[in-house]
């Protein structure tokens, strides 16, 4: 569970392209990033993601390269600079290499594609996104996402796949939320109750070769629903199916147990049963925060809707204008192992 | 210090005017600097005998802006003309707008931005912030259009009086229109329409330089007209352009004109 006092920040959805792409490549773990461009586009989004990923308490060695591009760079073109520092990865032996551009060498027009398209003797795959000018960090996410989609092919750098097992494959995990970990530990226990389990973590802590799994999957299970043209893309590529979302809330958890098992045809009746038991001893775990009055603070992605009105009337809260302020998180916990973590954060609140 | 910028059409006839002005004002005994700000490198060419002198952007390419001195960018040409190419990237890659505000960074620094007038002749239309350099950050006050007839040339000259009027609106902008100087292409009632154009744009014609075939005979001799033929009528033209630039002082925000007008004023002049 996360020591995070302000849940509601612990996750980052702000930065440019390229910090969100980087959430996701860096976690290809035998994979090198470059940034193509100033040195100090790699400098900021390799601290802020490093700082981050240090307040959560899973650091790991950001391999991030920067093609220091400079005046002359800019001036004449930075296609030389990017070749160098492709060569300079290449020495590391890596199983990939990205390649993620900065907004001035869009503006300047360097063939990134081309530069990139050369026989390199390894893969290496030019992120659609160009900094600020591409959007903002849910884009450069989707557009990681989807390249390293592209790549996942037969016959393609890593055809088979390293998993004989597969099945399910979580899609756009977000890698800098606090509770990740425990956000798939909660999806795993909720296919646990139907007999299956996740395959490939697409993308955490993945490497190169696996990426061959994606092609074989079942279901994808997506992370978000802002995630929806990953899982249109993947699905017209290799016909798998997705669920839009994570689980949330209560009903929201039970409904996840029976699409996922809709999907992969299996009877979810067991396993709905045993998570209502769960639910319903959950809530009477906090059975003392009954008849409190609450007022929730709106979320920065919106306004509480259902998740928080079943919640409430759940518990028997109160929502009223005078009641105890209380946060609710975005995103929104999941399934019903986040909604405990939550009330314990309330329970704290209406008691302080 | 008088500070003027030649802006026009690419392939108009503004480097062999701002090279044949250069030599006129020098003839005058003042000290001129003449900086080419375009990459094909060659508005000093016939300045300095049709050398081509290193650029101020090779050295950067080469890593050499942290220890370059003035004599390695700055050359002398005909009667001790300053001569300075900025010059750029190959075609079709990096951005030759910044290596224009590089150029200027660099001349700053080497203090070589002297003299009693610095001509800048700049590509042909003010395509990015960078080539509207001679005209911000107070370097070139006065913007001189150089215009034939054509339509397409009238059509770049009224683009860059847009830029003008923008810069000008500007809290330190002070940059201004001194004039326009019509180029002859040869077409019939040229040089009416083009003083046409400067009025309407509220401005006025400065000079205009007839066709002679003189010009191209000193480009082939690798001289400007002043130098091959100083007693040519040709010469005489550059003389008079040099005399009223140095003796004009009338300078205006310009209003551009709009495509329909421009268009419409063409017509006038030009038989269907």
């Amino acid at each position: 569970m996360t020591l995070n006092p302000l849940p509601w920040s612990s996750y980052r959805l702000d930065g440019c392209t390229l910090t969100g792409a980087l959430s996701v490549t860096t976690e290809v773990r035998d994979g090198v990033t470059i940034l193509h461009g100033p040195a100090g586009c790699a400098q900021h989004n390799a601290s802020l993601i490093h700082a981050t990923l240090l307040d959560h308490d899973t650091p790991h060695l950001l391999r991030i390269l920067s093609s220091d591009l400079d005046e002359p760079g800019v001036i004449f073109g930075g296609e030389g600079a990017l070749a160098a520092c492709i060569r300079e990865a290449s020495r590391g032996d890596p199983g990939v290499i990205f390649v993620l551009s900065t907004c001035v060498v869009q503006t300047i027009g360097d063939d990134v594609g081309g530069v990139c398209g050369r026989d390199w003797g390894i893969p290496v795959i030019p992120v659609p996104g160009a900094g600020f000018l591409g959007g903002g960090f849910q884009d450069g996410m989707r557009n990681a996402l989807i390249a390293l989609g592209e790549q996942a092919r037969a016959g393609g750098f890593c055809s088979e796949g390293t998993n004989p097992d597969l099945g399910i494959t979580l899609v756009g995990e977000k890698n800098l939320e606090a509770d990740v970990d425990e956000n798939y530990a909660e999806v795993s226990r909720l296919l646990a109750l139907l007999g299956e389990r996740p395959g490939l973590r697409f993308v955490r802590g993945m490497d190169w070769p696996s990426l061959g799994d994606l092609a074989r999957g079942r279901l994808n299970i997506l992370r978000e629903p802002e995630l929806r043209p990953v899982g249109e893309h993947l699905a017209e590529r290799f016909g798998t199916p997705y669920l839009l979302s994570f689980p949330v809330g209560l009903s929201g958890s039970l409904r996840f147990l029976e699409e996922v098992a809709g999907i992969l045809g299996t009877d979810p009746s067991d396993a709905l049963e045993e998570e209502r038991g769960r639910q319903e001893e959950a809530l009477a775990r906090f059975g003392d925060l009954r008849g409190g009055r609450i007022r929730l603070t709106p979320s920065p992605s919106g306004v509480p809707g259902p998740f928080a009105a079943e919640l409430s009337a759940s518990l028997g809260l109160l929502i009223a204008d005078d009641g105890v302020p209380l946060p609710l998180p975005s995103p929104l916990p999941v399934g019903t192992a986040g909604l405990v973590r939550l009330l314990h954060r309330w329970r704290r609140a209406l008691h302080a | 210090m008088k500070q003027i910028a030649l802006y026009g059409k690419g392939g108009i006839g503004k480097s062999t005017t701002a090279a044949n002005l250069s030599a006129a004002l020098t003839e005058m005994g003042l000290s001129v600097l003449q900086i080419g700000c375009d990459p094909k490198r060659d508005s000093t060419r016939m300045l300095m005998h049709g050398s081509w002198i290193p650029t101020v952007l090779d050295q950067v390419r080469e890593g050499r802006e942290a220890t370059i001195t003035a004599d390695q960018v700055v050359f002398r040409g005909f009667r001790g003309v300053r001569c300075v190419e900025s010059g750029g990237p190959e075609p079709g890659v990096g951005c030759a707008g910044r290596g224009i505000i590089a150029t200027f960074q660099l001349l700053e620094r080497l203090a070589s931005l002297t003299g009693d007038v610095i001509v800048y002749d700049v590509l042909g239309d003010v395509v990015c912030g960078g080539f509207a350099m001679p005209m911000r950050e107070g370097y070139a006050r006065e913007v001189y259009l150089v215009t034939s007839g054509e339509l397409m040339s009238l059509y770049a000259a009224n683009n860059i009086c847009k830029a003008i009027a923008r810069l000008a609106g500007r809290v330190r902008g002070r940059c201004r229109l001194a004039g326009v100087i019509g180029n002859a292409a040869g077409q019939a009632r040229e040089e009416p329409l083009v003083r046409a154009f400067a009025d309407r744009i509220h401005s006025r014609l400065i000079t205009f330089i007839p066709r002679d075939p003189v010009v191209q005979r000193a480009e082939i001799n690798r001289m400007t007209v002043i130098e091959y033929a100083p007693d040519s009528p040709q010469a005489a033209v550059y003389r008079g352009l040099a005399q009223s630039i140095l003796e004009n002082s009338d300078l205006v925000v310009p209003t551009p004109l709009s495509m329909d007008d421009l268009e419409s004023l063409a017509m006038e002049f030009i038989p269907a």
